[in-house]
């Protein structure tokens, strides 16, 4: 059997993953373009952490709402300055996808010299930095309090998404812009106004994800192009249109990952635990060959009238 | 990629480099960039492929090379293969050896290898053609970034590959010529090799084959209703392309002479993209300008870096550099230094008036002799 402690990291794993992918989903449907820069904010939400504890020794888990500003700010600016100007001159999905790339170089090598620079000047490690973690004990084993901090902020969120979405004149008007821009601005809706909050809470969200990194992998500039693939992954097969589906596909990711290098490290294959990555790019590549549309995206009427056929 | 270019970091923090090696540099640097932008331009400039997997094509060349040249020399003069994980360094000079007493097997062994890299690079291609006929602009580049870490990760933990995370080495074919020649020679021959592969290109965009792809490019639908295998043409260009960026990655084995799967990451595959949309999207003549732009800048960053008192690396500060052109050039030069021109083809209804009116003339005048 897995042990709990397997089980616990895994879980923490998803949770992080669901907020990106949260994120993502969210920046997907105003723009339909696939955002490679994603990644990126959980860096940042990482180094905004990393800082505050260094040099102002903040609580890393009070620091959340100032990566979550910070973060939301960039993924706003990305958008107004980069993204609308360019889908306003008729650039196609690829321009758009290549000036996300570029965006995302740009951070990354920001936060190179902002490590380089700070770790000449300060002597302190600032790359591969880990934050050290509290444990409870639960049940024989010891629960981080990442776990249950991660657990707490999916399970608010998503209760908060859902009221605002389905009883709140905003969420109803975000629903109506995403599902259809035109005929939401012919009835007074202020698309822009929705697609920036989308933006800024993708951002704001993932930001808050990456600071909660640290606790569970060593982070350098480089982390959130990582983990940005694992992220597409968990979009992509839960159904990179769908919320619910984004929030499933990261926690068959994140358990799939954990749980399955775990099981592939054992006697009978005994692979090196460093083809991890493996698992959900995978998955990724498998979805996109096999299922393009995710779960979500399944059409279970036609797969029944199938099944009954034979 | 930073970490990559061991031998001419070491040869600059050394001091010892002359203009003319500076050169070497750069155009060698140059010959393999040209071969990948160009093989990028067929791709996404004329065919409309968006691939954004182009670093596992170029790796998937230079582990051709990586893997199978010490062995197979080796073989062949009955070396003990045996630890090659642990001894592939020592292998790799001994070849070095038996290549500077054996020319002939030297340039043989290169270009056969050269060619088996290209084949790589252009099954891989195929593999690829897979996605890459069924699936929409994104998804197509999330899956082949996907398919190039995991390449990459393989190569990483798979120590028979290319010997895991420690890198191979290379022997070098050309240990014969006496060593300011050398440069000389490894350079013009892969520069030729790249100008090959242009021209090869530039050919091939000029023939029918290049207007079928530029009309695959503009509308699937109607190219189909015309009676050609979209299916096919897209196939055949991107195996084409993969086969010169394969070319290009065991050409660049054979000069960096070290092998290290970290080295082909992501990042190579934004420069290229760089490189092609600065020059200009479906006109070969500007990826090779955007190829050169790229590469003296690259070249001058890397060489002066050392000499810059900042707390930081420059190459970071390079890169920032070319995002942010990168971005603008989209916003408001989308069409790149050199845009695309329609392709000049013979006039053949020109010529066959003026051959008819000469020889209207000509029997004109004999018949009133």
């Amino acid at each position: 059997m897995v042990p709990l402690s397997v089980l616990i990291d895994a879980l923490t794993l998803s949770n992080l993953l669901a907020l990106m992918t949260l994120g993502l989903s969210l920046t997907y449907m105003t723009l339909r373009v696939s955002n490679f820069a994603h990644g990126d904010f959980a860096t940042i939400g990482a180094y905004i952490t990393y800082t505050l504890l260094v040099f102002y020794s903040v609580n890393p888990y009070l620091s959340l709402p100032f990566s979550f500003i910070l973060g939301g700010i960039i993924s706003l600016i990305m958008y107004v300055l980069i993204l609308r100007p360019l889908q306003r001159r008729g650039a196609n999905l690829v321009i758009l996808m290549v000036a996300t790339v570029g965006f995302e170089v740009i951070i990354r090598n920001v936060l190179h010299i902002y490590a380089d620079t700070v770790e000449k000047l300060t002597n302190r490690f600032f790359r591969s930095f880990i934050i050290r973690d509290s444990y409870i004990p639960f049940m024989g084993s010891l629960v981080p309090q990442v776990t249950i901090t991660s657990t707490c902020i999916v399970i608010s969120l998503l209760l908060t998404l859902y009221i605002v979405l389905t009883r709140t004149k905003l969420g109803i008007a975000m629903r109506a812009a995403i599902e259809n821009p035109q005929l939401a601005s012919a009835l007074g809706i202020d698309v822009e106004k929705v697609y920036m909050i989308s933006w800024f809470l993708a951002g704001g969200l993932t930001a808050i994800a990456g600071s909660l990194l640290p606790y569970r992998l060593p982070c350098n500039p480089e982390t959130g192009w990582l983990i940005l693939l694992r992220v597409f992954a968990a979009a992509i097969l839960g159904g990179i249109n769908s919320i619910w589906g984004s929030i499933a596909g990261s926690y068959i990711i994140g358990f799939s990952e954990v749980v399955g290098i775990y099981v592939l490290a054992k006697p009978p294959l005994n692979l090196p635990t460093t083809y991890k990555p493996l698992i959900p790019f995978s998955i990724l590549i498998i979805t996109l060959l096999l299922l393009p549309n995710g779960i979500t995206g399944i059409n279970w009427q036609k797969v029944s009238i199938r099944l009954r056929r034979r | 990629m930073a970490e990559g270019l061991y031998k001419a970091e070491e040869e600059m923090m050394l001091g010892i480099v002359s203009p003319m090696d500076f050169l070497l540099g750069i155009l060698t640097f140059y010959s393999i960039y040209l071969m990948l932008s160009i093989s990028l331009n067929l791709e996404y400039g004329y065919a409309g492929i968006p691939n954004f997997g182009k670093v596992m094509f170029f790796a998937g060349g230079a582990f051709t090379i990586g893997a199978f040249v010490t062995r197979f020399v080796g073989h062949i003069i009955g070396l003990n293969l045996s630890n090659y994980y642990i001894r592939n360094v020592i292998l790799a000079t001994e070849v070095d050896k038996y290549f500077s007493s054996h020319p002939h097997l030297a340039i043989s062994i290169f270009l056969l290898t050269l060619m088996m890299s290209a084949l790589i690079g252009a099954i891989l291609g195929y593999i690829a053609s897979y996605p890459a006929i069924r699936l929409k602009a994104d998804y197509l580049g999330i899956t082949l970034i996907a398919s190039g870490e995991v390449l990459r990760i393989i190569a990483k933990n798979y120590k028979p590959l290319v010997c895991g995370s420690l890198g191979v080495a290379v022997p070098n074919p050309f240990v014969f010529i006496d060593m300011p020649l050398r440069g000389v020679v490894q350079c013009l021959v892969m520069l030729g090799i790249a100008i090959g592969c242009w021209y090869f290109v530039e050919i091939l965009t000029r023939s029918p084959f290049g207007r079928v792809l530029r009309a695959v490019r503009e509308d699937e639908l109607a190219t189909a209703a015309f009676g050609r295998d979209v299916v096919k043409i897209k196939m055949k260009a991107l195996v084409i392309g993969s086969a010169i960026s394969g070319l290009a990655g065991g050409l660049y084995a054979y000069y960096i002479g070290v092998v290290h799967p970290d080295d082909f990451a992501p990042l190579w595959t934004f420069t290229i993209w760089v490189m092609v949309i600065i020059g200009g999207m479906g006109n070969n003549f500007g990826s090779a300008i955007g190829a050169l732009a790229y590469t003296v800048v690259e070249r001058l960053t890397m060489y002066y870096k050392d000499y810059i008192p900042l707390p930081f690396n420059v190459v970071y500060l390079g890169y920032i550099a070319f995002a942010i052109v990168l971005i603008l050039m989209l916003m408001y030069r989308p069409a790149g230094l050199m845009p695309e021109k329609p392709i000049m083809t013979i006039n053949f209804e020109a010529i066959r008036k003026r051959i008819y009116s000469r020889m209207a003339k000509k029997t004109s005048s004999n018949s009133h002799r």
